[in-house]
C-alpha cells in the first residue's frame, strides 16, 4: 500500500467519523424526552415568560427548522454546518454562536496546543530515561507519576490554583488577563497575559507528562527486549546508538497514543479553563451549560469535535510517514 | 586455540527462582574449525552462545568459568570493551531470531552504516561499498540496501543478517539455528552461504547451532552435544554419527529426519518424555528419566570424560 | 518456597491499592446509616473553617463538609462501580466477539470501536446530560458507563484474538461446541483477569468523569457525590477565598481511590505480564 492510499483511506475514515459525530450531536437530544429542544417548543405553545425570551425563541426555532419534519431539519443543519453557520445564542443573544467561538478558540489553541507538546515531549523523554535505567530512578519515578495521573487534572488545576495563585500569590489565580490591562501589542501586557498563561499552562504539562511518561515507559521496556536490541549489542553498538534506537521505535506507538488520549485530555483542557476562568471555549462552554444557552452549548461540542478530528488526522498521517511498516501495508490502522 | 570456554555456568535470576541454562561447560574451537552444537530447545544452547559475548544482561547473569578469545580472558573487559574490542569485530552472531532481529524503522544500509560507525572510521561512501561487496558475496541486490525489514522475506533477512553479522570480517561467527525459521529450499541456500563464506575465509572460524543434528552433518567438523544445561557428548561429526556414544546422541539420530528422503514415521524412535526443568538442582544423570538403559548405577554424578578419543557424560556408553 | 517468595513479589502493589481501595469503601459504607448528621442539611454559616464542632469545616452552603465527605465518596464509589460494570459489559461484549469472531464481525465491530475513541467521550456525555433535566444516581450512572466502553472492547478484543488459535479452541470447535459455549467456557475464562483490570480502570473512570461532569453543571441533582462537592467549591471560589477544606478533601478522595484503583490495576497487569516485572 502506498503512502497516498494510506492517506487516502485515512481521510474516507475521518469523513465517515465526522459525519457520525455531528449526527450523534443531532439525533441525541431529539431522541430523549424532555430534551431542550422539545422543552423551548413546548414553552412557545403554553406561553414564555417574557417577549424577550420569545423573540430568542422564535428566531431559534426558526435557524432550526423546527417547525419542519426531522428529516428536513437534519438536512438544515448539515447545511449549517458546512457553512460554519452554528445559530445565535440565547444568553448572548442577538450575537452568533460563531461569532462567540470564533473569539474564544485561540485562546484555547494557544494554551493547548504548546501545552500538550512540551507536556509530551517531556513525558516520553522521562519515560524512556525510566525505561532505560530501570533502578532507582524508575523506583521513585514510577509510583509519583502514577500518583499524579491519578490526581485529576482539576484536582491538579485547583491546588495549583491555591498555592501558587493564592496562598503563595506568584501568579494571578484566574482569568486570561488583568481587567485593568488595555489589550495591546505593548510589554507590559504581554508580560500580564504570559502571567495568566503560568498556572493553566504548568498544570496541564504536568498532567500530560505524567500519563506520557508511564505509556513512554512500558513501550521502552518493551522495545528494550526485543531481537533487534539485542542483535545489535551483540554487534557491539554503543549504549547511546542502542537508545535513540529504542526511543524512536517507542515514540512510533506514543503518537498514535496522544491521538487517542486526545479524547480524555478535552475533558481536562476544558476543566483547567473553568478552574482558571481562562476565557477560552471551556470557560464559554461552562456557561453556556449553566444558563441553558443550548445553541452555544451544541456549536461548542462540534467546535470541539471537528478540531478534535482534525489532530487525529494529522497525526495519522504524520505516523504513517515516520513509520515504514505502514507503507509496506504490514500493520493496520486502530 | 581461538576459543576457550573453561567451566562457564550461566543463570536467569528470576524473582520465582534461578534458571542454570548453562552448567559447567567447557569447549574449544580451534581456528579454521566449525563446530556444531545440538540439543532438544530449551537445553540452552542460545544462552550458552550468548554467554561467549560475555555480556550478560540481566535476568542473565554469570556463575562461574571462563572464556578465553585469543588467550585473552574476556572476564577482564568491562561491557564498553567488549562491544568497542570484541563485540562484531572478532567475534559475530547470527542470533537465532534473525527474522526480528533488524530493526523495523531503519534502512538495512543505515544498520550496516551504525556497525561500521561503532568500530571504525571510514567515509560513508566506503562503508556503502563494503556493505554492497558483503551483500553481493550473499547473492543479495544491492537495492536491499534502501529497504527496511519490512520489505524482505524471511531467507532475504536471515542472509541480511549474516551479511551484516560478517560485515566486519570478525574471526569466529556464531550462528543460532541459522535455519530453523525457513523454509526448506531457504535452509539450503543459506546453509551453502555459510559453508561459502567460511570457504572465503570471510571468517575463520564458526560455532553453529541446530535443534536438528542432521543440519550440522554436512557442515560441522565437531559436534557439541548439549542436554538440559550440560554437554553430554563431544567429538568428531562422522563419529558421532556413526558410533554415537551417549544415548541422548543415540535418541537425537535416531530422531533426525534426513531431508529429501522419505523415512516412515513408526520407523523413527521417538524419545518420550520432556527435559527436566533446569530450575531444580539434579546431582545425577539428567537423562535419566527418559533413559531406555537407566538403572541404579546411573543415579550418581555423571562426569564429561575421555573416551574413544571424544568426550562423554555417561559411564555405561561402552556397555549399550 | 518459590510460590511464596513468587506471591510475596506481585501482592505488594495489588495489595496496597486494594487495602487503601477497601479502607475508603467500608468507611463510607459504613458510617451513612449512623450518621446522626445529614449532609444535605444547612447547619452552620459559609466556609467555616475546621473546628470541633466542624471537624473539616464548612462548604459554603454551612454544610459539614466531613459528612458530605463520606456520603459523597458512597455516592461517587455507587456511580463508579454500576458505570464501571456497565462498560466493562459492553466493552467485553464487543471486543470477544470482534477478537474471537474475526473477519467481517471484527471489521465492523472494530470500525465502530476505533469511532468512538476518537470521538472524545465527553462530549457525547455533555449532549446527553443537557438532555436529561434531572439526574438520579441510576441515570447519571448509566450515561457515564454507555459512553466509556470503548478502551475496554479493543484492550479485550486484542486478547480475544490471541486466543482464537489456541490449541483448545480448536478442538472445542471439532467437538462440535456451539459460538455461546466456546465463548463461554473457553474463552472468557482466559480473559478473566484482563476483564478485571479493565473493570478496575472503569469504575476509576466512572469516578473521575462523575466529578468533570459535576463540574461543567451536569452532575448527579439532588444529592451529594465528590464531584458535586467540587462543582459547589469551584462556583463559589474557594481556592480563591482560600477555603482549603472545602476543595482538598474532595480533591483528595478522588485521588486516593483512583490511586489504588491504578496500582492494584498496575499490580495485576504485572501477575499478568511478568515482563513488566522489575527483575533486579
Ligand atoms: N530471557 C529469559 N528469561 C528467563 N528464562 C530464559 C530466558 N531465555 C531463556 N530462558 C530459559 O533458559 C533455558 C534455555 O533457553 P535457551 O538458551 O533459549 O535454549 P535453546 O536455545 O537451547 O532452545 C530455557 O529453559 C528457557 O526457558
Ligand atoms: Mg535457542
Amino acid at each position: 500500500m502506498s503512502y497516498g492510499k494510506y492517506v487516502l483511506r485515512k481521510g474516507l475514515w475521518y469523513l465517515l467519523t465526522f459525519f457520525i459525530a455531528t449526527t450523534l450531536v443531532f439525533i441525541i437530544p431529539r431522541l430523549i424526552p424532555g430534551n431542550p429542544i422539545s422543552a423551548i417548543v413546548a414553552q412557545m405553545g403554553s406561553g414564555v415568560p417574557s417577549e424577550s425570551m420569545q423573540r430568542v425563541y422564535e428566531s431559534f426555532i426558526r435557524d432550526y427548522g423546527l417547525d419542519k419534519p426531522v428529516v428536513l431539519q437534519y438536512i438544515d443543519y448539515m447545511k449549517n454546518l458546512f457553512h460554519g453557520e452554528l445559530g445565535i445564542s440565547f444568553s448572548l443573544y442577538p450575537k452568533g454562536v460563531t461569532e462567540i467561538i470564533g473569539e474564544a478558540l485561540p485562546w484555547t489553541l494557544a494554551l493547548q496546543i504548546p501545552a500538550i507538546l512540551v507536556g509530551w515531549i517531556l513525558g516520553n523523554l522521562l519515560g524512556a530515561y525510566a525505561a532505560y535505567k530501570r533502578g532507582k530512578f524508575d523506583k521513585v519515578l514510577f509510583p509519583v507519576s502514577l500518583l499524579v495521573s491519578a490526581m485529576p487534572y482539576y484536582v491538579l488545576a485547583i491546588l495549583m490554583q491555591y498555592i501558587f495563585g493564592v496562598y503563595l500569590g506568584w501568579f494571578p489565580p484566574s482569568g486570561g488577563y488583568s481587567m485593568s490591562a488595555f489589550p495591546s501589542f505593548t510589554f507590559d501586557f504581554m508580560v500580564d497575559i504570559l502571567s495568566h498563561y503560568t498556572l493553566p499552562f504548568v498544570s496541564l504539562v504536568a498532567v500530560t507528562i505524567g500519563s506520557q511518561a508511564i505509556g513512554m515507559r512500558e513501550m521502552s521496556i518493551y522495545e528494550l527486549n526485543t531481537d533487534y536490541v539485542n542483535y545489535s549489542r551483540m554487534l557491539g553498538l554503543e549504549d547511546r546508538k542502542i537508545v535513540s534506537y529504542i526511543f524512536r521505535n517507542a515514540m512510533l506507538p506514543q503518537i498514535t497514543g496522544l491521538a487517542i488520549s486526545f479524547g480524555t485530555m478535552v475533558g481536562g483542557s476544558i476543566i483547567t479553563e473553568i478552574v482558571f476562568g481562562y476565557p477560552g471555549i471551556g470557560t464559554w462552554l461552562f456557561n453556556a451549560i449553566r444558563q441553558n444557552d443550548y445553541p452555544l452549548i451544541q456549536g461548542i461540542v462540534l467546535v470541539i469535535t471537528i478540531t478534535v478530528l482534525f489532530a487525529n488526522f494529522f497525526l495519522d498521517i504524520m505516523y504513517g510517514f515516520l513509520d515504514p511498516r505502514i507503507k509496506a501495508g504490514e500493520m493496520e490502522e486502530g | 586455540m581461538m576459543l576457550e570456554v573453561k567451566d562457564l555456568s550461566a543463570s536467569y535470576v528470576l524473582p520465582e527462582g534461578e534458571i542454570r541454562a548453562v552448567d559447567d561447560v567447557s569447549f574449544s574451537v580451534d581456528e579454521g574449525e566449525i563446530l556444531g552444537i545440538a540439543g532438544e530447545s530449551g537445553c540452552g544452547k542460545s544462552t550458552l552462545a550468548f554467554s561467549i559475548s560475555f555480556l550478560f544482561p540481566p535476568p542473565l547473569r554469570h556463575v562461574g568459568g571462563s572464556v578465553l578469545f585469543n588467550g585473552k580472558d574476556l572476564k577482564n573487559f568491562n561491557d564498553r570493551e567488549l562491544r568497542k574490542e570484541i563485540l562484531g569485530t572478532k567475534i559475530s552472531y547470527v542470533p537465532q531470531s534473525s527474522m526480528n532481529s533488524l530493526n523495523p524503522t531503519r534502512r538495512v544500509k543505515d544498520i550496516a552504516f551504525d556497525i561500521f560507525r561503532a568500530h571504525m572510521d571510514i567515509s560513508e561512501k566506503e562503508m556503502y561499498e563494503r556493505a554492497k561487496e558483503r551483500l553481493d558475496l550473499l547473492s543479495l541486490p544491492e537495492s536491499v540496501l534502501n529497504m527496511y525489514s519490512v520489505e524482505l522475506s524471511g531467507g532475504m533477512k536471515q542472509r541480511v543478517v549474516i551479511a551484516l553479522s560478517t560485515l566486519l570480517g570478525p574471526e569466529l561467527l556464531i550462528a543460532d539455528e541459522p535455519t530453523s525459521a525457513l523454509d526448506v529450499s531457504s535452509q539450503r541456500i543459506v546453509l551453502k552461504e555459510l559453508k561459502k563464506l567460511f570457504k572465503d575465509g570471510v571468517f575463520k572460524s564458526m560455532i553453529i547451532i541446530s535443534h536438528e543434528l542432521i543440519i550440522l552433518k554436512h557442515l560441522a567438523h565437531r559436534i557439541a552435544i548439549m542436554y538440559a544445561g550440560e554437554l553430554v557428548e563431544v567429538g568428531e561429526t562422522e563419529r558421532i554419527f556413526k558410533e554415537p556414544l551417549h544415548p541422548y546422541t543415540k535418541a537425537l539420530i535416531g530422531s533426525v529426519l534426513e531431508p529429501g528422503k522419505r523415512v516412515e514415521r513408526e520407523k523413527i524412535p521417538s524419545l518420550p518424555g520432556a527435559p527436566p526443568d533446569l530450575r531444580e538442582k539434579i546431582t545425577w544423570c539428567r537423562f535419566y528419566d527418559r533413559c531406555p538403559f537407566a538403572d541404579e548405577k546411573c543415579k550418581r554424578k555423571q562426569e564429561l570424560v575421555e573416551r574413544d578419543g571424544r568426550l562423554v557424560r555417561c559411564e555405561r556408553g561402552k556397555d549399550i | 518456597m518459590n510460590l511464596k517468595k513468587r506471591a510475596g513479589a506481585l501482592n505488594k502493589k495489588l495489595l496496597i491499592g486494594a487495602i487503601i481501595f477497601f479502607v475508603i469503601l467500608i468507611v463510607s459504607f459504613a458510617y451513612p446509616p449512623f450518621s446522626k448528621r445529614d449532609p444535605l442539611e444547612m447547619e452552620g454559616m459559609m466556609f467555616e473553617p475546621p473546628s470541633s464542632l466542624y471537624p473539616l469545616g464548612t462548604d459554603n452552603f454551612g454544610r459539614d463538609v466531613l459528612t458530605e465527605l463520606i456520603f459523597g465518596t458512597k455516592t461517587s464509589i455507587t456511580i463508579g462501580f454500576i458505570a464501571g460494570s456497565i462498560a466493562t459489559l459492553i466493552g467485553t461484549t464487543i471486543g470477544v466477539f470482534a477478537g474471537y469472531c474475526g473477519g467481517n464481525t471484527d471489521n465492523i465491530l472494530n470500525t465502530i470501536t476505533n469511532i468512538f475513541l476518537v470521538i472524545p467521550p465527553i462530549l457525547i456525555l455533555i449532549v446527553i446530560s443537557v438532555s436529561i433535566q434531572s439526574r438520579s444516581i441510576l441515570i447519571m450512572s448509566l450515561i457515564l458507563g454507555i459512553t466509556s466502553w470503548p478502551w475496554t472492547a479493543r484492550a479485550i478484543r486484542a486478547q480475544a484474538q490471541s486466543l482464537r488459535n489456541r490449541e483448545h479452541i480448536k478442538m472445542a470447535k471439532l467437538n462440535g461446541e456451539s459460538l455461546a459455549e466456546i465463548i463461554a467456557f473457553e474463552v472468557l475464562p482466559y480473559l478473566a483477569s484482563y476483564i478485571v483490570m479493565a473493570f478496575i480502570l472503569q469504575v476509576s473512570t466512572g469516578i473521575l468523569n462523575e466529578a468533570a461532569m459535576s463540574m461543567l453543571g451536569l452532575g448527579p441533582t439532588d444529592t451529594v457525590s465528590l464531584g458535586t462537592m467540587l462543582e459547589w467549591a469551584l462556583l463559589f471560589e474557594s481556592a480563591r477565598i482560600g477555603a482549603w477544606w472545602a476543595f482538598i478533601p474532595p480533591g483528595l478522595a478522588i485521588t486516593m481511590i483512583t490511586f489504588s484503583l491504578y496500582l492494584a490495576n498496575s499490580g495485576m497487569d504485572e501477575i499478568v505480564n511478568p515482563r513488566l516485572r522489575g527483575v533486579v
